[in-house]
């Protein structure tokens, strides 16, 4: 599935809703046409290990210098950070905001200049461990974030995952949504 | 001061005003009791002081009693208290002062505190049902909040762990699967799960601290 991001190149955030089944190959779809469009990619990764979605990205033959992780949830679940991790960035739970926060920052910092894209993987995920009103005032945080060092961001996040008054507010926070499941396109055309 | 009965705002659901009346605000309140006040001391000088006429004219003043009664309550007996003053006073100067005055008297305060308690018990309940729907809408709104929350924070991320175990497993069925990989995928959605538990504790134990009619025995199970 090709995905339309046409409006990144103005430095555009979008809310990607997907469901829960495709949310992996999404993911991986998302990362394929940034990089394909010469991003470097910044993934926040909460509902895989990072060390996981390497491997993924790696097997898909994604250039993997472009990409880089923020992961919130190794550190968490295995209690230890992998070896050969170095180039990532680990918070102790997805629950810590503000040491997320703080990564974000950081990462943004070292990437001023570049054409760079923040991929959050996922909302959804995040909401098993944070509250509903303190996931939509982080990810207010994040785009305002975002639009004042002019670094395009994609939210990812199960379709069905969030209620009517959270998707308003993420909505209200982004430039546009996309319905993942609502507009499928052939992949094959672009990566042939 | 709404004169709203009770029964009809039970009936009626509670709108503000189901009786349809429309009720005078406190400053027309106070111009109403003003008015009546200056009417009933104008009979007393002009029917019983001149005319020396004692009876039938009395009757106007239940019309000040009573409202003064429905909408200030007790307070109304200084109402009454004001009138029997008058008439004692016009009786004394004419001359009339008989045991019917007496009786004209107790009646003006009789009949204001009766109608002043059952005005003020009207209301009372009318509040205390109001007070009682605010906390059933109250209840109704956080019910609708925790079962939003248990589906944001529930249903929907157990429904995304079913598909990440579901790849995992199609990773195991896979011809040469990371086994690390899958350790570690494992133990992220192992923390999930925990975490699903803690939250559904969570919700449970602030809808237990809410709710006073939930057994002890189920509050520990609810809550463990």
């Amino acid at each position: 599935m090709s995905i339309d991001l046409t409006g990144i190149g103005q430095n555009r955030l979008f809310l990607v809703l997907s469901s829960a089944e495709r949310l992996k190959q999404n993911n991986l779809s998302i990362i394929r046409t940034l990089t394909g469009q010469g991003y470097r990619v910044v993934v926040i990764t909460s509902n895989h290990p990072s060390a996981v979605l390497k491997k993924l990205y790696a097997a898909e033959g994604i250039e993997m210098g472009r990409v880089s992780f923020i992961d919130t949830i190794t550190k968490y679940a295995m209690g230890r950070v992998p070896e050969g991790q170095e180039d990532c960035r680990f918070i102790s739970s997805p629950s810590n905001l503000t040491d997320l926060g703080i990564a974000i920052t950081e990462v943004l910092n070292t990437l001023s200049g570049e054409k760079a894209c923040l991929l959050f993987d996922s909302i959804s995920t995040l909401l098993i461990y944070i509250p509903s009103t303190n996931i939509s005032k982080f990810i207010h945080f994040i785009t305002s974030k975002l639009r004042l060092v002019d670094t395009s961001g994609i939210f990812l996040a199960v379709e069905k995952g969030l209620d009517p008054l959270l998707l308003t507010q993420l909505t209200t926070y982004v430039d546009g949504t996309i319905d993942m499941d609502l507009s499928p396109q052939a992949e094959e055309g672009q990566k042939g | 001061m709404e004169s709203v009965n009770p029964v009809t705002v039970e009936r009626e659901g509670g709108s503000s005003d189901p009786s349809g009346e429309a009720l005078p605000g406190a400053t027309h309140q106070i111009w109403i009791l003003g008015l009546l006040g200056a009417i009933c001391i104008a009979l007393e000088i002009g029917v019983h002081l001149f005319l020396r006429t004692a009876i039938g004219y009395t009757h106007i003043f239940y019309v000040l009693l009573v409202l003064a009664g429905v909408w200030y309550y007790q307070k109304a007996l200084v109402v009454a208290a004001a009138l029997v003053a008058a008439t004692f006073l016009t009786s004394g100067i004419v001359g009339d002062f008989t045991w019917a005055t007496l009786l004209r008297a107790a009646m003006f305060l009789v009949v204001t505190w009766i109608v002043a308690k059952i005005s003020e018990e009207r209301d009372r309940a009318k509040a205390e049902i109001l007070d009682q729907k605010a906390a059933i809408e109250e209840k109704h709104s956080a019910l609708v909040g925790y079962l939003a929350e248990v589906a944001l924070r529930m249903k929907n991320p157990i429904h995304l762990l079913r598909d990440n175990m579901a790849a995992i497993r199609l990773q195991l069925e896979s011809e040469d699967p990371d086994l690390e990989a899958v350790k570690m995928d494992l133990s992220v959605q192992i923390t999930h799960a925990d975490q699903i538990m803690a939250n559904f504790r969570e919700l449970n134990q602030a809808i237990v601290e809410e709710r006073d009619e939930i057994p002890l025995a189920y509050r520990d199970f609810l809550t463990r």
